[in-house]
């Protein structure tokens, strides 16, 4: 394959979605891939689309509920923008109707808070590769 | 599945051999068809050249018996016919013979280049056509043609003669030539046939093993499906396949016929197997689900943490008409071929009693976990008192026991045994609730439910004290579990574990440090607060000579004391709004003296409350028909207050927590009577009610 030479190893570009300024930074700090680079976070659904245009991710991790457009919007519109990109949903998922219906607008993966740093790893590493 | 693959590699190798046995069969049908038409044909002109063999010999027969007969003046036309037929004869069967094939033709040319030369010498004779004889007178003789005839005849004769050996060769060897081909020929038919009889046998055999093969197939079959079947009627969990259109297969398990309530299942869709089972959002969900299973990006695990169906909720009948709420959980494997997603395999199985249980298990946990946080947060309060308190419930409940435990057979017997539990019940049950040991006193309180319901039975026997002894086993479990946290915590508030781990020398240290008195005095103080506090009628409860209380009467004591308090909180003092209209002031007043005198001990317990009517006594009375109407009427006021220390007597119609079972003062009575003492009444309607207890010195008294 072609990863032999280092220069088609582009990074992975992962874009945060959360409305709690916690969780994005836990989510930033915890990732422990040397290939993956963290283009943008995101407070909410609009800051998302608007950073996913700017910065063209790769991968998102997305939470749920959030104020003004919530995730599943979000991921609908996403998806739209950019067929193909891979999504983490990160939520406390209440009840599994709404893990459907995100999995049917295009969610590629799920993760349950609270989540461990073990579990979060390798939720990505799943979508990385 | 592995030997399927063998096995259509071997039906396919049998299958090319027969037809290659069939193809062989054919090739030796057309070769022996051909090989006999041509032998066939051989034996024709084997037939004429054997023919031709004969004719030189007979030619010159025929010549030479013309010749005698021309020189013995017979008559010649027969013999010439017959010549002339011979020489015919042979130009056709000659002629016949160049035109086939297979005839040695040098031979036979050979043979046509010696027959040639006859006709020279024959054409002569056969063309004669005159009158070879002249009759005389003198007599018959040769005429002259005849004598041409004859000399012709003769030099014919003599050709053939010489002639005759070698063209027999010729004809000889083309005979021999064709009977050689001919024979030949059946022996390669032969070999042929041969060839055939080995095919039809190997075809005969090959057509058996395939038979066999496919017998032994078959039956391997059959009993794959039986296997199939047994399992599908056997395995408790429903199963089915999905295909893409999302129906259910045509073989799916006999549980879902228990589990669905239909048979129906072959094509139907999953939606419909749901539907009238769940909501209408469930059922969206399921189905979304289910299609997304057929997706690229369903991954086992992934799916299975969204399955919305994990444990599902459904309504079935219950086979007796009636409706079960049942808890189902699918589970959804995919199976996968070549061409992706082939089927889903779904499992149902019933979890009713699983989640049953991890509910029970769940409502157990909470309320141990309520309880504990009752218990500590009242043991924080006072873990002294609690313990006191366990010691003397120990005991009480251990008289409960025994009164259970009492053969009874009369309906009187069992009317006292009722009795006894009520009062024996009743006290702990005032001091847990002094205490606010709510958990506790709410138990006692449906024990005295469940023995008072006894109470109004007509007929008893010993089965009908079966739930109480369960309950009590309860209570005292509960009891043991308190215990258990009060050692806990006054260990913990001691800072020192206990020595000997026992579990009631830590309470007992606790106990030594404080007085009898002062445990009293508190345990009195706080069912105060919690009386006024429940039935809202705020009163000051003065206590007075407490100390002077010797310790052998301390329990007694105690326990009237808490059962006087109770009487005087429900029935003593007022509500707000009579004290008001009686200018009294809203704060009851509640005062226990405790005095040593020569002769013994003096209790006096009294309340500024409503006091007692003598008139309400004798009603409630005969209420309760413990007096008839006329009785009631002859008694003087000082007999009707002593009703009170009447057992079953009291004054409230509806039963709560503190008073109104018609057990109290008759409790009281009893203890004092039990250490020699005596109670006595004295009261002023709207004033006051003043209970004074007698008792004799403690050193006089066996009773310890």
């Amino acid at each position: 394959m072609s990863s032999d030479t280092p220069l088609d190893r582009r990074p992975v570009k992962l874009l945060i979605v959360d409305d709690s300024n916690i969780v994005r930074r836990r989510i930033e700090r915890s990732q422990q891939f040397d290939d993956l680079q963290v283009v943008g976070t995101a407070a909410n659904g609009f800051e998302a689309l608007e950073l996913a245009r700017r910065t063209d991710p790769d991968l998102v991790t997305m939470d749920l509920t959030m104020p003004q457009m919530d995730g599943i919007e979000c991921i609908t519109r996403l998806v739209k923008l950019k067929p193909g990109l891979r999504i983490l949903v990160i939520s406390a998922l209440a009840d599994k109707a709404t893990a459907v219906e995100a999995m049917e607008r295009g969610a590629n993966g799920f993760l349950n808070k609270p989540f461990s740093d073990r579990q979060l790893n390798e939720a990505i590493a799943e979508l990385m590769y | 599945m592995q030997s399927s693959g063998a096995d259509r590699v071997r039906r396919l190798l049998t299958a090319a051999a027969g037809a290659l046995l069939a193809a062989l069969m054919a090739l030796v049908l057309i070769v022996g068809f051909r090989l006999a038409t041509r032998i066939r044909a051989n034996v024709a002109l084997l037939q004429r050249a054997s023919l031709l063999e004969t004719y030189p010999s007979a030619l010159s027969q025929q010549l030479t018996a013309l010749r005698e007969r021309l020189g013995t003046l017979e008559y010649t036309g027969g013999v010439h016919q017959e010549l002339a037929d011979s020489v015919a004869g042979f130009d056709r069967n000659l002629a016949a013979l160049e035109r086939r094939p297979g005839v040695d033709r040098p031979v036979l040319r050979a043979a046509g280049r010696l027959w040639k030369a006859y006709t020279p010498v024959l054409a002569p004779v056969l063309a004669y056509s005159g009158e070879p004889y002249s009759d005389t007178d003198f007599g018959s003789s040769l005429s002259v043609s005849g004598k041409i005839y004859y000399t012709q005849v003769r030099r014919a004769e003599l050709f053939a003669q010489s002639s005759a050996p070698a063209l027999h060769r010729r004809l000889a060897a083309l005979s021999a030539a064709l009977q050689q081909r001919t024979s030949s020929a059946a022996s390669r038919l032969r070999l042929l046939l041969s060839v055939g009889v080995l095919a039809v046998l190997l075809l005969g055999a090959a057509a058996a093993y395939l038979q066999l093969a496919r017998s032994r197939g078959e039956r391997a079959a059959r009993a794959a499906e039986e296997q199939t079947r047994d399992i599908l009627h056997t395995v408790r969990e429903g199963l089915f396949l999905l295909d893409a259109d999302y129906r259910i297969g045509t073989v799916w398990s006999q549980a879902l016929t228990h589990l669905f309530g239909r048979e129906d299942f072959a094509g139907l869709s999953f939606e419909e197997l749901l539907r009238d089972k769940v909501s209408p959002a469930t059922l969206v969900t399921a189905t979304k689900y289910i299609k997304l299973l057929w997706g690229e990006r369903a991954h086992e695990n992934l799916m299975k943490s969204i399955n919305p169906l994990g444990q599902l909720e459904v309504v079935l009948d219950n086979g007796r008409g009636g409706k079960e709420t049942h808890y189902l959980q699918f589970n959804f494997h995919r199976v996968v071929g070549p061409q992706g997603v082939k089927h889903v395999l779904c499992t149902v199985a019933d979890i009713t009693s699983n989640v049953m249980l991890a509910r029970e298990l769940h409502e157990a946990q909470e309320s141990a976990h309520s309880q504990i946080d009752m218990m500590v947060s009242m043991l924080h309060s006072d873990p002294l008192q609690v313990g006191g308190f366990l010691d003397t419930a120990a005991a009480g409940l251990k008289h409960v026991n025994a009164i259970l435990k009492e053969p009874a057979r009369s309906h009187a017997e069992f009317s006292r045994k009722l009795t006894g539990l009520s009062r024996e019940l009743h006290s702990i049950k005032g001091e847990a609730s002094a205490l606010n040991l709510m958990s506790i006193a709410q138990r006692v309180h449906h024990l005295e439910d469940m023995v008072e319901e006894l109470k109004g039975k007509s007929e008893l026997t010993g089965n009908d004290f079966l739930p109480v002894v369960l309950k009590l086993d309860e209570l005292l479990a509960h009891l043991r579990a308190v215990r258990e946290v009060i050692l806990r915590l006054s260990t913990l508030k001691d800072g020192t574990p206990s020595p000997e781990g026992t579990l009631s020398s830590p309470i007992l240290r606790l106990r030594e440090r404080a007085s009898g008195a002062e445990e009293l005095a508190a345990t009195l103080q706080g069912l105060a607060r919690k009386l006024a506090e429940d039935h809202g009628k705020p009163f000051t409860l003065s206590l007075e000579g407490l100390e002077a209380v010797p310790a052998a009467y301390l329990p007694t004591v105690k326990d009237c004391l808490i059962q006087m308090l109770r009487n005087a909180a429900v029935h003593g003092i007022e509500p707000d709004a009579v004290r008001r209209a009686g200018s009294k002031s809203v704060t009851g007043l509640v005062r226990v003296q405790f005095r040593r005198l020569e002769s013994g001990c003096e209790l006096v317990f009294e309340d500024d409350g409503a006091g007692l009517s003598p008139e309400t006594l004798k009603e409630a009375a005969v209420r309760k028909q413990l007096l008839t109407a006329e009785q009631a009427a002859e008694l003087d006021n000082r007999s009707a207050l002593a009703l009170i220390f009447k057992p079953g007597f009291s004054t409230r119609a509806e039963v709560s927590m503190d008073a109104g079972r018609g057990t109290g003062m008759d409790v009281v009575a009893k203890a004092v009577y039990a250490l020699g003492g005596r109670i006595g009444v004295s009261t002023h309607p709207g004033r006051f009610t003043r209970f004074k207890i007698a008792l004799p010195a403690p050193s006089q008294t066996a009773v310890a």
